[in-house]
């Protein structure tokens, strides 16, 4: 069985995010970039899979700027076998990414595929579930365990009330979350061998599509400042100003 | 005369004394028994009890030099108080002192960007000037766990050093200027900013790292450099602490090192187990080493491979990874800066040593024996910043050995530890500084003579033994 994994390219998590000055976005210039830390659990999970002998290749794609071959090399590093890139300068919306993945699914026929459950730049947790729609693949989100047997996944999922767990019949579309596993670190050996595997570079063009951005961003602001916190005199104040100001009690 | 640098038991807190501190300081005079006193007086080392006679908080450098004269009047001692995160007991105020502590002088000034100075009054939280640093683009380097309540007056008068020594060096490298209030109430403005300054003595360099025991610091100019770009922080194995030692001597030459830290695997044993993280590596191995190193260009993460991989086929890193993101760099951080608090909850014995790099490997190996012959039931957990030669040697209390027996050991154990520092030519404090703690072994990296001659200093800017005595000096 072959596992794709979609992974993004995003600011780095540890980033202090800036808004530009004209609000039409975030600063972008001289920032750190990383792999969406959704997507290195999406990629653990696969290269744990494959360690257990119950898939045969881990397939990683990305769309992106051609920087995000850094993402594809670090995948690469922690296990997968070989890379996709769907260079594109444009700005990709989840049904856009959903769709060009659909392409790529149907070229690999995956028996799983992996993403994660949202990234942290654009937060659309979107597009796992509109490629499970278009592919027809049956869909578990916000995966906490993930246990493959035959033909079906078990997947446990982490929803409001507790755990749900459910059984799909393979292929399926998976999307990760937080507590699914704990990434590994590339290790240098394994950083020099990603080097030397496959990447191949492709364009929507190439796959028959057009990127087509539905939503377009008005404006772009940082939060309201945290305002200072203030002393108050007694109990009764607090009390006063927990009832009147804050209406919490 | 009293000899200079000891403490006379006449110089408490008379009524009157502290009548004269009120009408000086008004509503910053704080009596040294009210709960508003609560805290002052001690610092990290909570070994010694804090009784500070009152505590005062100058807002000027005129209020303090006021203070310093009252003080030489009325012959009161006075002990200075910057965030209190010390480890060696300098800032303790134990027998009724006046604590003059600089929490409400923490101006900071406009950037001078052509010079890249700053100027900070000398309560400046070490965050603050990193952070001031930072919005004007550029990056004070100096850092160390404690950087969010370590202030910059203590930080001179420690020469504090920290992660990233190896590359930046110490705080006294990045003092472009100070301005301090000797002991004879004099207020001098030391060096001014200036890079050339070929005048005689440097009058600077004896504040920085003295305790408080020659003057009180109210501000300095803090030079200030370029932040670094795209930091790579990797985790190292090592099979012995050589192989350690020579990839940090090889990275040095020809990586932009930024930090090398090691520690050893009880220690990081006992990180995970508290932290419940998982290993970074599937096989434990002695020693590991934590290099940071900067790679502005794709060329220089090009080379750093190139480097890894000569020495994992020599065999002489056993294995390591790199942090592919922020986070991941986080937390391989998180692994060596969390060791402190982790081994606080066994009460270690710590020490914090140095000597020359070349000597690690045998002055390691000699202590290793020493401990382990003379107390075998004894946990030796070292770590520290193996890139400029400071270990930090931690001794962990057996469970089952009580506190106070620990602590009686553990002070026989120091006689040995200090005579294998002097026998390598080591300091008995790389940079916790001398304190009280240590004061009484200083004979151990300073000669009678340099000693002497440090008394001789002290009793030049400081004649009535006022400024923070009974420190740093031997009894």
């Amino acid at each position: 069985m072959k596992v794709l994994v979609a992974v993004k390219r995003v600011i780095d998590y540890n980033v202090k995010v800036r808004v530009k000055p004209d609000q039409s976005g975030v600063d972008l210039d001289n920032v750190k970039m990383a792999m969406n830390p959704f997507c290195e659990i999406a990629v653990e999970e696969a290269v744990r899979l494959k360690e257990k002998g119950l898939a045969s290749e881990v397939i990683v794609v990305s769309i992106g700027t051609a920087a995000s071959q850094e993402q594809i090399r670090t995948a690469l590093a922690l296990g997968a076998d070989r890379g996709l890139l769907i260079e594109t300068d444009e700005e990709v919306q989840p049904l856009d990414a959903a769709k060009l993945l659909k392409a790529v699914v149907e070229q690999e026929q995956p028996g799983l595929v992996i993403l994660g459950k949202q990234s942290i730049d654009s937060d659309n947790n979107q597009t796992g579930q509109m490629l499970a729609a278009l592919t027809g693949m049956g869909q578990a989100t916000f995966a906490s365990a993930v246990e493959v047997t035959d033909d079906r996944v078990q997947v446990t999922r982490e929803v409001d009330g507790g755990l749900m767990t459910l059984s799909l019949k393979l292929p399926a579309v998976i999307t990760t979350d937080l507590r699914l596993n704990e990434p590994r670190y590339a290790s240098l050996p394994n950083i020099m061998k990603a080097k030397k595997k496959p990447v191949a570079v492709t364009t929507a063009d190439e796959l028959g599509l057009a990127l087509s951005p539905r939503l377009k961003t008005l404006k772009v602001e940082a939060p309201e400042p945290r305002k200072a916190g203030i002393k108050v005199a007694d109990v009764a104040a607090l009390v006063d100003k927990l009832k009147n100001e804050a209406k919490v009690i | 005369m009293r000899r200079p640098g000891a403490r006379d038991d006449s110089m408490t807190l008379t009524s009157g004394s502290a009548d004269a501190l009120k009408t000086l300081f008004g509503k910053d005079f704080v009596d040294g028994r009210s709960a508003d006193a609560a805290g002052y007086g001690a610092d990290s080392n909570r070994y010694y009890k804090a009784q500070p006679g009152a505590v005062v908080f100058p807002r000027t450098v005129q209020q303090v030099q006021e203070l310093v004269k009252l003080a030489n009047r009325q012959n009161l001692a006075l002990v200075p108080s910057g965030g209190r995160t010390g480890l060696s007991g300098a800032a303790s105020a134990t027998a009724g002192e006046v604590v003059v502590a600089f929490d409400r002088m923490t101006r900071i000034g406009e950037v001078n960007m052509t010079d890249r100075l700053v100027e900070c009054e000398a309560g400046v939280v070490t965050q603050q000037l990193h952070e001031a640093a930072a919005r004007a683009g550029l990056h004070y380097p100096v850092d160390f766990a404690s950087s969010g309540s370590s202030r910059i007056g203590g930080n001179i008068a420690t020469n504090a050093g920290g992660i990233k020594v190896t590359r930046y060096g110490l705080t006294r490298d990045w003092v472009a200027g100070l301005e301090v209030v000797t002991g004879r109430g004099d207020v001098l403005q030391l060096n001014r900013g200036l890079i050339k300054n070929a005048t005689g003595y440097d009058l600077r360099q004896l504040f920085i790292g003295s305790e408080g025991t020659l003057g009180f610091i109210t501000s300095a100019l803090m030079r200030l450099t370029v932040p670094p770009k795209n930091l790579q922080v990797m985790l190292l194995a090592f099979k012995d602490i050589d192989a350690l030692m020579a990839a940090s001597a090889q990275f040095r030459r020809e990586l932009p090192v930024t930090a090398f830290e090691f520690f050893c695997q009880n220690g990081l044993q006992k990180v995970l187990e508290k932290s419940a993280r998982e290993a970074p590596f599937d096989t434990a191995y002695p020693f590991y080493g934590l290099l940071e190193f900067e790679a502005p260009y794709e060329s220089v993460l090009e080379d750093a491979m190139d480097l890894f991989e000569s020495l994992s086929d020599s065999g002489q890193v056993a294995d390591a990874v790199l942090a592919q993101s922020g986070r991941q760099a986080a937390d391989l951080w998180f692994l060596r800066e969390s060791l402190s608090e982790t081994l606080s909850h066994f009460m270690p014995y710590k020490n914090d040593l140095s000597v020359q790099l070349a000597d690690v490997p045998a002055f390691m190996a000699r202590i290793d024996a020493c401990v382990a012959q003379h107390y075998p039931d004894f946990c030796v957990v070292w770590f520290g910043h193996i890139g400029d030669g400071n270990l930090h040697l931690n001794i962990l209390k057996p469970a089952d050995l009580a506190a106070a027996e620990f602590k009686a050991r553990c002070e026989r154990v120091n006689a040995d530890i200090f005579a294998c520092v002097q026998a390598f030519g080591g300091s008995i404090s790389a940079e916790h500084g001398v304190g009280l703690q240590k004061k009484n072994f200083l004979g151990y990296s300073r000669s009678a003579e340099e000693i002497a001659m440090m008394r001789a200093v002290k009793a030049a800017f400081d004649p009535n033994g006022i400024m923070n005595p009974g420190k740093v000096l031997p009894d």
